[in-house]
């Protein structure tokens, strides 16, 4: 098979498009089901990427190849499923302000320690020495095995995401976001099941986290902005935040249109990827979370037959 | 004994503005029940009309004042005018109105970076003296700067307390239809909300300016902290939030001195208000409806 048409930028352009589908879906998962806004998205996937990367590189490991590769992946995931724990307890019993200082706080928490923990993460100058836990001999074959890797998982989580809508245990999660209240009456051990299901979303948020630090090879705190967080939520909002597809329709409409085609395929002058086309990026980005929010709130997917049997309901 | 007079002096005196931003989120967040994210943009261009101001007309910093004031109150009129009445009107939801003002935060944080450059401006004001107070050199300007902060937020206290307007401010927020039959013009009471709000996050954002640069997230790297000392002492009443304001900055100083690092301190209050704010649970949000 010919892949000429694969290039470096397109690998990354596409791994970006389909890791931002995971974090929608989890972002899915928490704000769209259980009613959990995660402003501090970044701060999970942040964590999941410095401990992955700092284990990996500063650990002496005793064993052979593919081991330290796998250890600091789980250690990657775990530490950012016991961040969601910790996040998640704390605001268990806040409002939503709560919510939002505490995820937000979190982020801005791991993006300090990146700063200051020179010894570990080198850093406002950053980290290197990511490797693929492969050698092909091609850095294209890598980096495409890699993206590859990163679609299995996505699509694994979607097929669960999916499941999940058809299950019991999803239309707890839906009761829960409805009225908790009501949820709780009903004797469901609401205050647990949100705990966990935000600690696990937390956990896979770590997972992808550290599967990007492979594909860039060095970490600096510059990742840990407010990108990541404002991609996935954007992406979410403009597909359709109570909807399964939502993620994939809205991050491939919002991310594919950035990372790809702007990227790659419009014939701008190279000075505007520089300065300009970044912030032309975000401004786009902010002003489409307001344009959606107001006129088309349920995303370009629209409504489900469960918000139309909620209205019929409630006569809305 | 050093510790405690160096941590009150730099504590007042650097994080001055934090108490008059965090007066004017609350006023919002207090009064209408809305988290508005792109407050912090409030403090930025208040920075940056200043400084424009400053730079152009070459006034003196304290003239440059008024009409950062009064611009950035209109500017934050405006905001609620074009964004936040056609969402309520919408009837949109709590969440998604601070995703809504996120965007808005988004949008103008990078739109201002097309006026007023990428690069970082600074106020052209004379070299400051050195003064010492209780042993430890602040700069003349910092000490003006603490003492018109200081008054602004007490006139804003006296305002909201004491006066008739404050009375139907503090009607409305606490019943938007028993103000309204008893003749209180809800518009006008909420467009003097968001202009006095705008005017507190404009100078806020003026002094923050002024102390170092003005740069497109000067007001987004206070925004944490605003948000934090308005959900830790505005519980109650606007008092709370000038005692909070006042002890995050000193204990911010006190917390950098002993730990010889300012990023140490933040993430060390930052974890202390969150763990905070989660013991005392939904009290504060029950608080913020009234």
């Amino acid at each position: 098979m010919n892949f000429d048409w694969l290039s470096a930028y397109l690998i990354f352009g596409l791994f970006t498009v389909v890791m931002v589908i995971g974090l929608a879906l989890l972002l899915h998962l928490q704000m769209g089901l259980v009613g959990i806004p995660n402003f501090g998205i970044v701060g999970f996937w942040g964590l999941g990427m410095y401990v992955f990367g700092v284990m990996l590189v500063k650990i002496d490991w005793p064993w052979a190849a593919p081991w330290p590769f796998l250890l600091s992946l789980v250690a990657g995931t775990v530490a950012a499923g016991v961040g969601g724990l910790v996040v998640g307890r704390a605001i268990a019993h806040t409002g939503t302000d709560g919510v939002l200082v505490g995820t937000l706080g979190f982020a801005t928490i791991i993006a300090l320690l990146a700063t200051t923990e020179r010894d570990l993460t080198g850093g406002a100058y950053g980290m290197g020495g990511l490797e693929f836990p492969y050698d092909t001999g091609s850095i294209k074959a890598d980096e495409g095995l890699w993206l590859g890797l990163v679609i299995v998982v996505v699509a694994v989580l979607l097929w669960y995401v999916s499941r999940v809508h058809r299950s019991p245990y999803g239309r707890l999660l839906i009761a829960i976001g409805s009225n908790e209240l009501l949820a709780r009456s009903l004797g469901k051990p609401t205050a647990r099941t949100k705990l966990v299901m935000f600690a696990v979303g937390s956990a896979a948020m770590g997972f992808l986290g550290a599967l990007y630090g492979v594909i860039v090879h060095f970490l600096t705190p510059l990742e840990l902005g407010i990108g990541i967080t404002l991609a996935t939520m954007v992406s979410l909002v403009v597909g359709g935040s109570a909807r399964v597809w939502g993620a994939v329709v809205g991050a491939i409409l919002v991310e594919g249109f950035f990372d790809i085609v702007v990227q790659i395929y419009l014939p701008l002058p190279a000075s505007w990827y520089q300065q300009a086309m970044p912030v032309v990026r975000e401004i786009v980005l902010g002003a489409t979370l307001m344009i959606v929010l107001l006129f088309r709130p349920l995303g370009v997917l629209g409504d489900m037959r469960r918000d139309r049997l909620m209205r019929s309901m409630h006569g809305g | 004994m050093d510790w405690v007079q160096q941590s009150l002096v730099i504590g007042l005196t650097e994080q001055a503005p934090l108490i008059l931003a965090a007066m004017g989120f609350a006023l919002i967040y207090r009064l209408t029940g809305l988290i508005n994210v792109a407050y912090s943009e409030t403090v930025t261009l208040g920075a940056y009309l200043g400084m424009w101001v400053n730079t152009t007309f070459g006034l003196n910093f304290y003239v440059t004042l008024i009409p950062a004031g009064i611009l950035s109150g209109l500017l934050s009129v405006a905001t609620y005018f074009a964004l936040f009445r056609p969402a309520k009107r919408r009837n949109v939801g709590v969440v998604e109105l601070i995703i809504i003002s996120t965007g808005l935060s988004i949008f103008l944080r990078y739109g201002l970076q097309f006026v007023f450059g990428y690069t970082y401006r600074y106020y052209e004001v004379p070299p400051p003296n050195t003064i010492k107070v209780l042993g430890v050199g602040v700069s003349s300007f910092r000490l003006i700067a603490l003492g018109s902060v200081l008054a602004l937020a007490l006139i804003l206290y006296w305002f909201i307390q004491k006066t008739n307007f404050g009375i139907r401010i503090r009607a409305l927020a606490g019943d938007e239809k028993l103000a309204e039959v008893s003749g209180i013009n809800p518009l006008a009471v909420t467009v003097l909300i968001w202009f006095i709000a705008g005017v507190a996050g404009g100078l806020a954002g003026a002094f923050y300016g002024v102390g170092s640069s003005v740069k497109p997230w000067l007001g987004w790297e206070q925004f944490l902290f605003i948000l934090l000392v308005v959900l830790i002492g505005g519980a109650k009443n606007i008092r709370g939030v000038l005692l909070a304001g006042l002890g995050t900055g000193v204990l911010l100083a006190a917390l950098t001195l002993k730990l010889g690092n300012a990023l140490y301190s933040q993430v060390a209050l930052i974890a202390l208000f969150i763990i905070i704010l989660a013991l005392r649970g939904d009290r504060s949000a029950e608080a913020g409806k009234v």
